[in-house]
């Protein structure tokens, strides 16, 4: 296998709503085993740009690969099937079911036959999981909330990880703690694709930054590059 | 007599909470409140009919034929005539589900006229007798065959994998999509099997009832008299609310005036909504101040 062939290749992508244009040409991508980090201000169209991906927008131009095959304007349950997991800026769980039903469900259509690997899988990533595992999900905290949310994409046997903001909303700790885990699975091979807010985070796990402004990539780079300076990136999305 | 009137009471009950039931499918999967509904548990009634008495089949593959029909026209309606105006206003569902069902009565109606159509009985059970009280074949073939599909239902629902998919879809229809599930095929899928179940509704009755076009304005209300009861939502309401319904026209009808018969169901509606708005079983709509 060529390992410099990108896995995710997003190519001149333009999405709008309405009249309204969001994304106006947008050029990515991500190799096997890569993790990615979209910056930008609220509002810039991350979500957007990963809803593309996924299949919960469509486009009005350009191309989505997934490993060669075209996957621009497919509904959303087939990119899944062919291995786009998404987890939402929502997190979109299932409140009135357990922990163990939410992350089965994860393996419902693409990994049944292994659920139950699958399944002491990601309650080793997740110990906190496997404790409440008879619990409803609606009783949880936010922040083990978002691990049920992402065990269950793990659920999957993702070909690529796309996270819409996996620290929104939680506390210093469970951010600590989330971001651990996405290392962990980055560790494991994973590919990813994550919107992060949190620099702090993105820089962590991330291997590379793009920067969405206006509708556009205005700028990225490697991690590595930018470790100690942060604030050039900060002036890059915000000003 | 209180006895006889409680049994009679819940065979016929579980024709409505069968009928409750299918509506509350549909309406959980899709939020939509089918408006045609009694006209499609007719379709079922009227489906045996043609085929036992005028194609000369036998009941029980007739009634087979008659739900796969159903179901078919479930998808069919939801394909062809909803799923293409979910972009539009709400109320257009209850506009489509009301027409849709005037058409199908209609087209009975342009086919038999207004007259009533008898069927020869095919259920030939004798009946059992305890102590005085009398339970007909009739009606031990209603309660049981609705008891079995009830039972299959739920245990269908709760207890295996393709019930866990179809919970967590009536939770989140985009965490659905995020696990791969195809949300326009399921809703197709509900309405499909909402008629089939509204089907065989129809077809228990259509041996012991004289068939009309115009039946299926009853069945309806009395369907949306048990969800209301049980709680809009429910499905353990409805099936609950059914079978309280049942019980009560009859005790109402004997105990202070047949004519309430065919009222009791509005009168429940008024006094649940009035009284207790969640109905039995439904979850308190909580208001925010
Ligand atoms: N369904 C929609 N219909 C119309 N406009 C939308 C819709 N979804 C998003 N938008 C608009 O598109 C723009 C981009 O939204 P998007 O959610 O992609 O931003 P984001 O970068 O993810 O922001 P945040 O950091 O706040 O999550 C916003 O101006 C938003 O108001
Ligand atoms: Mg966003």
């Amino acid at each position: 296998m060529d390992t410099h062939k990108p896995i995710l290749k997003v190519d001149g992508i333009r999405v709008s709503y309405g009249k309204k244009e969001i994304l106006q040409g947008v050029d990515f991508e991500v190799a096997p085993g890569e993790t990615l980090c979209l910056l930008g201000a609220n509002g810039s169209g991350k979500s957007t740009a990963m809803n593309a991906i996924s299949g919960f927008v469509g486009c009005t131009h350009g191309k989505i690969e997934l490993d060669g095959e075209e996957i621009q304007n497919l509904p959303a349950h087939k990119t899944f099937r062919l291995g786009m997991v998404q987890v939402s800026q929502a997190r979109d769980l299932f409140p009135q079911l357990t922990v163990e039903d939410n992350l089965k469900l994860g393996a419902q259509v693409r990994s049944k036959s292994t659920m139950l690997e699958e399944l002491e899988r990601v309650y080793d990533y997740f110990p906190r999981l496997r404790e409440r595992r008879l619990q409803r999900v609606m009783t949880l905290s936010g922040g083990e909330q978002q691990m049920v949310a992402i065990g269950r994409a793990v659920m999957a046997r993702p070909r690529v990880l796309l996270l819409d903001e996996p620290s929104g909303g939680l506390s210093p700790q469970f951010v600590n703690e989330i971001g651990t885990i996405i290392s962990a699975l980055k560790e494991d091979g994973a590919t990813m694709m994550m919107i992060e807010q949190n620099l702090g985070l993105a820089f962590k796990v991330a291997d590379r930054f793009i920067i969405l402004r206006d509708g556009v990539v205005v700028d990225g780079g490697t991690v590595a590059d930018y470790a100690d300076d942060h604030e050039q990136v900060v002036k890059s999305i915000y000003l | 007599m209180l006895m006889q009137l409680t049994v009679s009471g819940l065979s016929q009950g579980a024709i409505y909470a069968l009928i409750a039931l299918s509506l509350t499918v549909v309406f959980r999967a899709t939020t939509v409140v089918n408006f045609g509904h009694g006209d499609f548990v007719l379709g079922g009634a009227f489906g045996v009919y043609v085929l036992v008495v005028m194609l000369g089949l036998p009941f029980l593959p007739s009634a087979i034929a008659a739900i796969a029909l159903m179901f078919a026209c479930g998808i069919l309606i939801s394909r062809g005539f909803i799923d293409p105006i979910k972009a539009g206003p709400h109320i257009g569902f209850a506009m489509m589900s009301i027409s849709l069902g005037y058409i199908f009565r209609g087209t009975t109606r342009s086919i038999w006229g207004r007259e009533v159509l008898p069927m020869p009985r095919v259920f030939d059970i004798p009946p059992i007798f305890v102590g005085d009280l009398v339970i007909t074949g009739d009606a031990m073939i209603i309660s049981g065959t609705v008891a079995i599909l009830l039972a299959g239902f739920f245990v269908v629902f709760y207890k295996t994998s393709i019930g866990k998919v179809i919970q967590a879809v009536y939770q989140s229809e985009r965490g659905a999509t995020l696990i791969g599930i195809n949300v326009k095929r399921f809703h197709d899928m509900m309405w499909g099997a909402g008629l089939a179940m509204g089907a065989v509704a129809g077809i228990l009755i259509a041996p012991i009832s004289l068939l009309h076009p115009d039946l299926g304005a009853g069945f309806l209300i009395r369907g949306f008299a048990a969800m209301t009861l049980g709680g809009f939502g429910s499905l353990g309401g409805a099936v609950a609310g059914g079978l309280i319904l049942g019980v009560t026209e009859q005790y109402a009808g004997a105990y202070i005036n047949t004519a309430l018969i065919d009222i009791t169901s509005y009168l429940v509606i008024l006094v649940v909504l009035v009284v207790r708005p969640s109905g039995l079983f439904g979850k308190r709509a909580v208001v925010r101040v």
